[in-house]
Parts: structure tokens; sequence; C-alpha cells
């Protein structure tokens, strides 16, 4: 059996500590990784993000630094967080299978707080300069402290179809008077669905009147405050909702089952360009739209993190440097209609003008559109109390 | 009444081809919309993704099918011993050990998951096909027993005995009495072990650490991504070894009855 373990792992790995790191520079970290193999756990459901991995990514990584890429296909991050949880009990502290994952919220938390990840390592990556500063901050309230680095940008949009509803409700207090007027044509997903939970943390927030207390910590008058009115609210609208309430779709797929299906007239999603990329493959209409409330919508950054037991932390950060670098989050959300997550003031004006030749899809606002009504995530805390006040405050009522 | 028989086959018949036909229909479907009953575009979108080899689909239909040839094989093997043992002797302890042999088959995967995990990784068994295999073989071995014993208690143990008589060496007995009267009890226990270990998910992800690819891991990342096309391509798939592999067994089914 050992000897069938160690032949699996027969390509050389290029480990290295965080300690290591901090004292040795970039062009080392590079030149330690060629003719290495570098494991990446992502979630794999979507066709157009494997196809980019496994051809763009693979053979720039292959050509550039000589890295082989191994994608490590996840359902779920929080498999991932479970198997190294388990690992760390097992007391497996090097040679992990998994050299580098996507991860941001409650997983990034959960993996914190277990001292699952290797670093602090993002704020010595050289492309970390073409993001925010705030970016790499907080993730969902938790303090980042250089354990994962930003890469990717959501934000929440609304979807309609022009062709039924030429003039989609763009406020909280709109959408309450729409639903009111046009009963059973709306719903929303069901938390602990991430969809579902953004969807009730807009009306949590915007009832609170984006108090600043969202921003730093948990503020229980605060949530008191917020949540009292927020619940009045999702209440106030239940009996309008699609089959009044009594049910909701549980994943964002079925919410646009039932919007393609014309049984409600919205669907909902993280990503901005979510209508667009599924009018292209003809699951949505031709006449499918997106908006944001006027108040601003949520939106997230996702990261990419290292494991505390990674067989090959170098090739690692190397892999993370290059999904960051400005040439690879043009092609990324190219691909895949996904928001352009670099700061524009952090870019060389070629790279400006290359960013706003971008053609923009139909159905996806611009990006300054979406930039000005973007908030970023509460505290963590505010999600799990409202998840749970959800259940026995709305759904159980 | 002469037509009832006939109806009633290609009543059932058609029953069993509707998943097939609705599978067939959304792999090749660009667009469906409500209240539409046939799609309003068609595409081979999922099935050129899903045939490419940077998918990686057949290289997971490979990898899954030799684990379940081996785990098929393991189970078996181990199985016969067994379940002789269980159906010709009575020895003390043996409820308990038929309820031990259960547990596997019992307790939720979800609740054990956990701690066979960690117990395969102290002893080095993760990231690779043997602990998967290894992985697999405790629900199938279980099954695979409880079946041969079925098969071993039907069969007279005098048959035995009169061969052996009649001077027929322990290898004819097995060859000429044993085997044949057991085949069909085999081939149900061999098809249910290759069904078990085809079917694995969490299983494998666990003890295969994202380095033993099945086509499992590949069909739920897209059913929980939410592509209906890909997904209905991966169901027709997954779903064609395991027709196979009850044709077979239907053969000996009916010549047992």
């Amino acid at each position: 059996m050992a000897v069938l373990a160690a032949s699996a792992c027969s390509k050389p790995k290029a480990t290295l500590t965080p300690a290591q790191f901090e004292a040795m520079p970039w062009d080392e970290v590079v030149a330690k990784v060629r003719g290495s193999e570098v494991a990446f756990a992502t979630w794999t459901g979507d066709e157009d993000r494997n196809r980019y991995f496994r051809s763009r990514v693979a053979s720039d990584l292959q050509n550039k630094f000589g890295i082989t890429l191994r994608i490590v296909p996840l359902g779920d991050t929080a498999d991932a967080v479970n198997k190294l949880l388990n690992e760390k009990g097992a007391g497996k502290t090097a040679g992990g299978s998994i050299d580098m994952i996507w991860i941001n919220g409650e997983n990034f938390r959960t993996a914190k707080q277990g001292n699952l990840l290797w670093g602090p390592f993002s704020g010595r990556l050289p492309n970390i300069r073409l993001y925010d500063d705030a970016v790499g901050k907080r993730d969902f309230g938790t303090p980042i402290e250089g354990l994962e680095a930003p890469w990717q940008k959501s934000q929440f949009v609304m979807a309609y179809d022009s062709g039924r509803t030429p003039e989609p409700p763009k406020s909280i207090e709109a959408l309450r008077l729409w639903i009111k007027s046009h009963p059973g044509r709306f719903t929303y997903v069901a938390p602990p669905d991430f969809t579902g939970s953004v969807f009730i943390r807009h009306i949590l927030v915007h009832l609170g009147g984006r108090d600043p207390g969202f921003w730093t910590g948990f503020d229980e008058k605060l949530y008191q405050r917020a949540s009292a009115a927020a619940i009045a609210y999702l209440n106030g609208i239940k009996p309008y909702l699609w089959r009044r309430g009594e049910t909701y779709p549980s994943t964002g797929k079925e919410l646009n089952r039932l919007f393609v299906n014309n049984e409600v007239d919205f669907a909902m999603s993280y990503g901005p360009s979510f209508a667009s990329v599924k009018i292209a493959k003809g699951e949505f209409p031709k006449t499918a739209r997106t908006f944001v409330f006027e108040e601003g919508t949520i939106g997230n950054y996702n990261f990419l993190a290292i494991p505390f037991n990674a067989g090959n932390a170098a090739g690692a950060l190397v892999t993370i440097n290059e999904l960051m670098s400005f040439d690879q989050i043009v092609e990324i959300t190219q691909a895949l209609g996904e928001q352009f997550p670099l700061s524009l003031d952090r870019l060389s004006a070629a790279q400006r003008a290359a960013v706003s030749a971008l053609p923009i899809p139909v159905a996806t606002l611009s990006i300054a559109e979406l930039a000005t009504h973007f908030l970023p995530e509460p505290d963590a805390d505010y999600l799990t109390h409202f998840e749970k006040d959800w259940l026995e405050k709305v759904l159980r009522q | 009444m002469r037509f009832a028989r006939p109806v009633a086959v290609a009543f059932t018949a058609a029953l069993a081809l509707v998943p097939f036909v609705l599978l067939g229909t959304w792999s090749l479907a660009r667009s469906w919309f409500w209240p539409a009953l046939l799609p309003q575009s068609w595409s081979f979108r999922a099935w050129e993704y899903v045939l490419a080899p940077e998918s990686g689909v057949a290289a997971a239909l490979v990898t899954s099918m030799g684990i379940a040839m081996l785990v098929t094989l393991l189970s078996v093997v181990s199985a016969i011993p067994a379940a002789r043992t269980l159906a010709y002797h009575e020895f003390a302890g043996k409820r308990i050990f038929l309820f031990v042999l259960l547990l596997p088959v019992l307790a939720l995967p979800l609740a054990s998951a956990m701690g066979v995990h960690g117990l395969f990784l102290r002893f080095g068994l993760t990231e690779n096909i043997m602990g998967v295999v290894l992985v697999h073989l405790i629900p199938a071995v279980p099954y695979a027993t409880l079946m041969l014993t079925g098969s071993f208690s039907a069969l007279d143990r005098d048959l035995e005995a009169q061969a052996r008589t009649l001077g027929a060496t322990p290898l004819a007995v097995w060859r000429y009495v044993t085997l044949p009267a057991i085949a069909p009890g085999l081939a149900v226990a061999s098809a249910f072990a290759f069904l078990i270990s085809w079917s694995q998910y969490l299983m494998t992800l666990l003890i295969g650490g994202g380095r033993v690819l099945t086509l499992p891991l590949t069909l739920v990342a897209f059913q929980r991504g939410g592509d209906e096309a890909i997904t209905a391509a991966l169901c027709l798939i997954f779903i064609a070894p395991t027709l196979f592999v009850f044709s077979a067994v239907a053969q000996f089914v009916r010549y047992e009855a």
C-alpha cells in the first residue's frame, strides 16, 4: 500500500513554510516550482469554468512556470473544509493532497478558526497591488490576516423578463408594493442556500438603514431593531408570494426554473452576468434583463487559500499570483461573464483602456452601475442570526 | 385475455423507458420553456463537452469501471466462504455476527464517513485507488455475503457429500456441484457489489481526496451546478453500464426460475 501511495505522488513537490516564504525573494519562489504539480480544489459544476481551467490556465501555468495543474473537483467547498478538519485531527500535517482552494465566507471562517490555512501569504504576492486595499482585509466580516488572496468578485442582481415586466420594481419598497399587486408572481430562494440568504440579508440591511454597524462586528441592538423590521416586511409579503409562502424554492436553480416556466416573474443570483450567460446557452429567454436595487446590492469577493498541509505551497503561491494577474482576470471575466474585480486606479492607462473596451453582454449592467451600487457583506454573525430567525419567525409562522 | 400479457409487458416497458426518453431529451435540449412539450431548440453542446477528452469524463468512466470490477471480485471472493459457513454451521454468537455484518448497511454512511476517513488517514490509505476499493468493500461485502447465504441455504449439502462418496475431488465437487447450484446467487451478488461500488459518492470523495476521480464525482458536481443538459448526458453515461450488468444477470435469474 505504501508503494501505491508513494507512486501516486510521483510528481516532485516544492515544500515551503510560511516563515521561509517570508524571507524569500519572489523570483526564488518562482524558480523553486518548475516541474511541480499543483492540486487546485474547486467547485466544478460549470462547463465554461472547467474549460477555462483545463485549457487556458493549465497551458499558461505549464508554459510560464513549468507547473502542472490538477483540478480536484468539489460539489461543495465545505466538503474540502471537512476533509482538512479530519486531516488536522488525524495529524496529517504535511504532504496533503490539496495545494490551493477556492473559498470565502463561512467556509473561510471555519477554516481559519480550525487553523486549517497556510500563511499569512497574500500580502507578499506581487499582484495583490491590483486590488483595492480594503478587499484583502475582511471576508464576510472575518479578518483575513493574509490567509487568503482576493480573486473574483460577485454582486447580487435580480433578473426579470422585459417582455413580461417592462418596469421592474427597483427598490425594496417598490418591490413590496409590486408583490402585493401581483399575488403569486414572486418568491425567493429559501435560506440557508447562499442566494436565498443574501436576498433576506438585503431586507435586513436596507430596513436597518445601512447602519455602519453592520460592517464592524455584531451589534445586538442594531440587529434587534433591523431584524424586527425585516421580519415584519417578509411576513407582510408572505401571503402574496408564490404558493402563499408556504413553500420556497430551495436553490437558485429551482427559482430559475420557476422564472423560465413563467410561474414567477423574477430570478436572482450572485452573478451579475448570470442572465447573459443563460441567454447565450438558451436557458433564459432573449428578453431577460437584470437590475440592482437603488439602495445597493450586496456583493463579495471570493478568495484563494492554501491548506495548512499543502504539499506544494510554493506552487500554489505562484499559481494564485498568476490567477490574479491582469491577463487572467480579463480572460476569466470574458469567458465566464464575471464581474471585473481589479481596481481601475491600480491599472496602467493601456490596461484601463482595454477594460473599458470589453464588450458588455446585453443582460449585464455596466461595471460603473454595479460598482456604484456595491455594498460589502455585513459581518457573518448577522447572517447566522437572521437565517435562524427567518426559520422560526417567517417560515414557521 | 390473450392480449393481457403482451399489453402488460408493453406497459411496463413504456414506463421503464420514460425516464430515458426524458434524460435523452434534456441532454439535447438547448431551450425548453414551459408550456412547450418539446424543447424550442436543440443542441449537441452537452454531448460534445462530455465526450471531449479535456472534460475528463472518459477517464472517470475507466476509473469507476476498474474500481467497481475490483470491488465485485474481492467482495464475492470474501463472501463465498463466509456465506457457506453462515448457511451450514451453527455457532455461538451467530446472531451477533449477523448483526455486525449488517451494521455497515444499517448505519447511515454519513455518520460513519468521518470516522472511517480518520482511520484511513492514520493507515495511509487515502488518496489512492486501493483505499477507495477498500472503503467500497465496507458496504459491498455484507450485501454479497447475505445474498450468497441464501444460495447456500437452498443447496442440499447431501449433494456435495454424494459427489465426494462417488470419488470426486473437492475441486470437482466445487466445479460440478456447488458452483452451478449457487451460480444465480453469485450473479446477483456480483451485480449488487458492482452497483454499490458504482454509485458511491461521499466515500470516494473523502478517501480518494480528489485524486481518484470517479463518474459520480463528475456527475454530482454538474447536478449541483444546475446544468441540466450536461447532467442528463452524464446520467445516461452513468446508467449504461448498470443496464448491461442487469441484463447479464437477468440470464441467470431466468435460469433459476
